[in-house]
């Protein structure tokens, strides 16, 4: 294959992962009242209108939290389990890797109803601590594996010789092991951040009038209207990812972690 | 025995999962001295390293330092300085950090800390250093930066686990002397681990020869280099041709035997020749010439004989024995170091 | 002190206790209910969502779809990981965040756009009409090809970034030794190329077959009611017909298909010697 014709093949492939994106972003500055593309003058109307919206305001900032708080706790259960696979021989070995990595094998979608007929119904408990502990569990698996992975170049004697400077266990990974893994944990928590701000399925049965998180209000608003407000916030979400995504490979190499 | 020892170690068994690496292990060190762990790889010498520093709990025996019993004392309670063979400098921390980590510790007041870590970085040589990232220096430097932050806080016993094997070969002979000089002008206890005879020869006061788990010779270097009191022992410090010694005839790992060339004591059990004590061109035995090796000063012959392989070697101003030749040898009991029963 | 199973376990603990009840334990019930008849245990709930026509559409549908999105997936992630890899080093890193980059926006966001382009006023509709292709505005959306292209743009980057490790992880010049002795492009591929990134051909598609076989969105926008799959099924047997008996066998098809998928995968992925 000549390379000219192998850039010519990126180039497509480009134009169909990204391209729709453009399109987007085009249809969003639409000045007419439905969504077409090209777009019925250009305005930027559309975009400040999805600010008005309460519905989308509301659950934006419950994905925020949401995705905040999970990713918290998820890195919170999940640095210790990376620790202790780095330097321990693991208690239960295969069983215990399958039932923590199992969140990321099983569809999301059956979380959320498992949650809400046999925990939410039955315990009367609210839906955003169930969003909560639904989003947790599936971050988990994430945590682990991006924190091991730079785990996996630190040898364990800068414990050791932490140890015998003097320092007590706790010390010893605070102070040596802590800071040298301080990248990868923020890298598993952006990537954290933004798959449980992106995340449906598992969202999908754990909403409720007035408790809804963005991506699943936005599903609903479409199903309904037809005009190019959610354009606009695609467009918006798109950007913010983008920014996000940039910010953190220019810091940390992100990449690395995917 | 235990009067005069610093660290005393004491029926020591040591292990992992329950398994024995070390078995029942006696050895007594005096303050001051540096004592070389000698052994090839697995016999127990980095294991035991680790038990005096802690990182490893003894299955069974007691170890004492200084007259106190630190078999359960933590290892960081114990002030026992240990330099990495991989130095396991902090990736994050400057130099600087990396010196003072022991001292912050202990809460050592700033200007004394910044005192002590100046003199520390001063005695390796690295002033001017202080503020660059162990990434930033060459390996023999930051094996420099390894042997300040161990040596900064005034450790009892300060422990090297092949501090030099990273390092090429003109900086280790360069380390070694450091080494050596550093001992003497803070007269610490070092216990030093090696698998290099040469190292081991070189710098330490007495050696401990180490073979599975077990000690198997002890004693200052000249002894266990003239007089190995094992055939192991001699043939990891350079006797390549050990035979053992049974009915007046030397006895070959192969079954092969040949009558002594002259008398022996009774209780001799093993004979062990240098390559140079060999005797080339005369001697009642006969070998071919495998291959010749040309070393400079000599040239190194491997024989073919009924004994198997035998290694000689002859200065290189006398006449060549070319390969393929046979060739008179001998192996005279008068230049062999003579292993008892 | 630094090989103990104690510790180990006290550090696993919180994850495994939080996972185990607040996540696998309800999973686990909602399984076991599939087999739950209102007169004791069996599979009677399976038997009745197979012979149910739309039931078993869905299943087949399901399948059927994304084995072509992976099958698509594979055949353009291998051209696109390659055009990636013969790059220079500094351009490719742009290269794979360009990929990556997708797979942080929203799939709402992703799926949307589709809405836009294929719609009955969208972007290609427009072009059809105005180029005179035909009279009508097209039914584009709501098609299983709708919903192919959307899960293909969705999960291609998965397939490409996993192509393009193992592609970096390719010994160096066994191409052009391949080509030396004398193979042409097609034997190289399938016999060096392939056989050696196998791994990640397998990582790739299986992250690709069950994402489609799980995913949710896509169908739901761009397939709607008229293409159903699994997912889009389970909720409407849920949210419209209150019918728990068959969404725990449609979760117990999603999560069975899953894992068989994994592990068939898997063991593609393990050379056989010859």
């Amino acid at each position: 294959m000549s390379s000219r014709m192998g850039g010519l093949m990126l180039a497509l492939v480009f134009l169909f992962l990204i391209g729709p994106f453009l399109i987007i972003i085009a249809a969003g500055m639409s000045a007419g009242e439905t969504l077409a593309f090209p777009p019925q003058g250009l305005s930027l109307r559309w975009f400040w209108a999805v600010f008005e919206v309460e519905s989308f305001r509301a659950s934006f900032v419950l994905s925020i939290v949401l995705a905040v708080g999970a990713t918290l706790l998820a890195l919170v259960l999940g640095v210790p389990v990376a620790y202790a696979l780095a330097r321990y021989p693991l208690p239960g070995g295969e069983a215990m890797r399958t039932l923590l990595t199992s969140p990321v094998i099983v569809p999301a979608i059956i979380v959320g109803l498992a949650l809400l007929r046999y925990v939410v119904i039955p315990l009367d408990l609210g839906i955003v601590p169930a969003l909560f502990v639904a989003h947790t569990a599936l971050l988990v698996p994430y945590a682990v594996r991006v924190v091991s992975a730079s785990l996996a170049n630190l040898r364990s004697d800068i414990e050791e010789a932490a140890v015998l400077l003097g320092a007590n266990r706790v010390q010893a990974f605070f102070l040596t092991v802590l800071p040298n893994i301080r990248n990868g944990i923020l890298a598993a928590f952006i990537l954290g951040f933004v798959t449980s701000f992106n995340q449906v399925p598992v969202s999908l049965f754990l909403t409720g009038p007035g408790v809804s998180t963005l991506p699943i209000q936005m599903l609903w608003y479409m199903e309904f209207t037809y005009d190019p407000s959610i354009a606009a916030l695609s467009a918006l979400l798109a950007l913010m990812s983008m920014a996000i995504v940039l910010l953190a490979e220019r810091f940390l190499g992100l990449s690395r972690y995917v | 025995m235990s009067d005069a020892a610093f660290l005393d170690l004491a029926g020591m068994t040591l292990g992992y999962d329950g398994k024995a690496a070390v078995e029942s292990l006696d050895l007594a060190i005096k303050e001051g001295e540096l004592v070389a762990l000698l052994g090839p790889s697995g016999c127990g010498k980095t294991t035991t390293m680790r038990a005096i520093a802690g990182l490893l709990q003894p299955m069974g025996g007691r170890i004492t330092l200084g007259g106190r019993d630190i078999t359960s004392l933590p290892a960081n309670r114990r002030n026992i300085g240990l330099v990495f063979q991989s130095y396991a400098l902090f990736p994050h921390l400057s130099v600087f950090e990396n010196v003072a980590f022991g001292l912050r510790r202990q809460r050592t007041p700033k200007d004394e800390l910044e005192r002590r870590v100046a003199g520390a970085v001063a005695m390796v040589g690295l002033t001017g250093f202080e503020r660059r990232l162990p990434k930033e220096l060459s390996g023999g430097q930051q094996q420099r930066v390894a042997l300040a932050r161990a040596v900064v806080v005034r450790p009892r016993l300060l422990l090297l686990d092949e501090p030099l094997s990273n390092l090429d070969a003109r900086l280790r002979l360069e380390m070694r002397t450091e080494l050596r000089r550093l001992q003497r002008e803070l007269g610490i206890t070092m216990v030093y681990v090696t698998h290099d005879q040469e190292e081991a020869l070189a710098l330490a006061d007495r050696i401990v020869v180490m073979r599975d788990g077990k000690i198997e010779q002890m004693g200052p270097p000249e002894a266990i280099y003239e007089t190995p009191a094992t055939d192991f022992v001699a043939r990891f410090v350079g006797f390549e041709n050990v035979f053992e010694v049974r009915d007046g005839q030397l006895r070959a790992g192969n079954g092969a035997a040949l009558p002594l060339q002259a008398p022996v004591d009774g209780d001799t059990a093993w004979l062990a020749w240098r390559p140079h004590a060999v005797e080339l061109g005369q001697g009642p035995y006969e070998g071919r010439v495998r291959g010749t090796s040309y070393l400079g000063q000599s040239v190194e012959y491997l024989i073919e004989s009924a004994l198997g392989p035998i290694k000689a070697e002859a200065p290189a101003a006398l006449p060549r024995h070319e390969a393929g030749r046979t060739v008179a040898f001998g192996l005279p009991p008068a230049a062999a170091a003579a292993i008892t029963r | 002190m630094f090989t103990s199973r104690t510790t180990g376990l006290m550090l696993v603990l919180p994850a495994v206790v939080f996972i185990a009840v607040g996540f696998l334990a309800p999973v686990l019930i909602l399984l076991a209910q599939s087999l739950r008849l209102e007169d004791g245990w069996g599979i009677g709930n399976y038997l009745a969502f197979m012979n149910d026509g739309l039931g078993r559409e869905v299943f087949w549908r399901t399948i059927k779809l994304a084995a072509l999105v992976t099958l698509a997936a594979a055949v353009i992630g291998y051209v696109a990981a390659w055009a990636i890899v013969e790059t220079r080093p500094e351009r490719r890193g742009v290269l794979v965040g360009m990929v990556i980059l997708p797979l942080m926006i929203s799939p709402v966001a992703r799926t949307y756009a589709w809405l836009v382009i294929l719609g009955r006023t969208g972007f290609l509709n427009v072009l059809i009409t105005n180029l005179g292709l035909s009279e009508e505005p097209l039914r584009l959306l709501f098609t299983e090809t709708a919903v192919f292209i959307g899960l293909l743009q969705l999960f291609l980057p998965l397939m490409i970034i996993s192509l393009v490790s193992a592609l970096e992880n390719l010994p160096r010049d066994v191409v052009p030794a391949a080509q030396t002795l004398g193979a042409g492009w097609i034997a190289t591929f399938f016999k060096v190329i392939l056989p050696l990134t196998r791994e990640g051909l397998v990582i790739g598609g299986t992250l690709v077959f069950t994402g489609s076989v799980t995913a949710y969105i896509t169908p739901a926008v761009l397939g709607g009611s008229k293409v159903l799959m699994l997912e889009t099924l389970l909720y409407q047997r849920v949210s419209v017909a209150n019918d728990f008996a068959s969404a725990s066998v449609i979760a117990a098809i999603l999560m069975v298909t899953t894992l068989a998928a994994n592990r068939l995968l898997r063991r593609l992925a393990t050379p056989r010697r010859r």
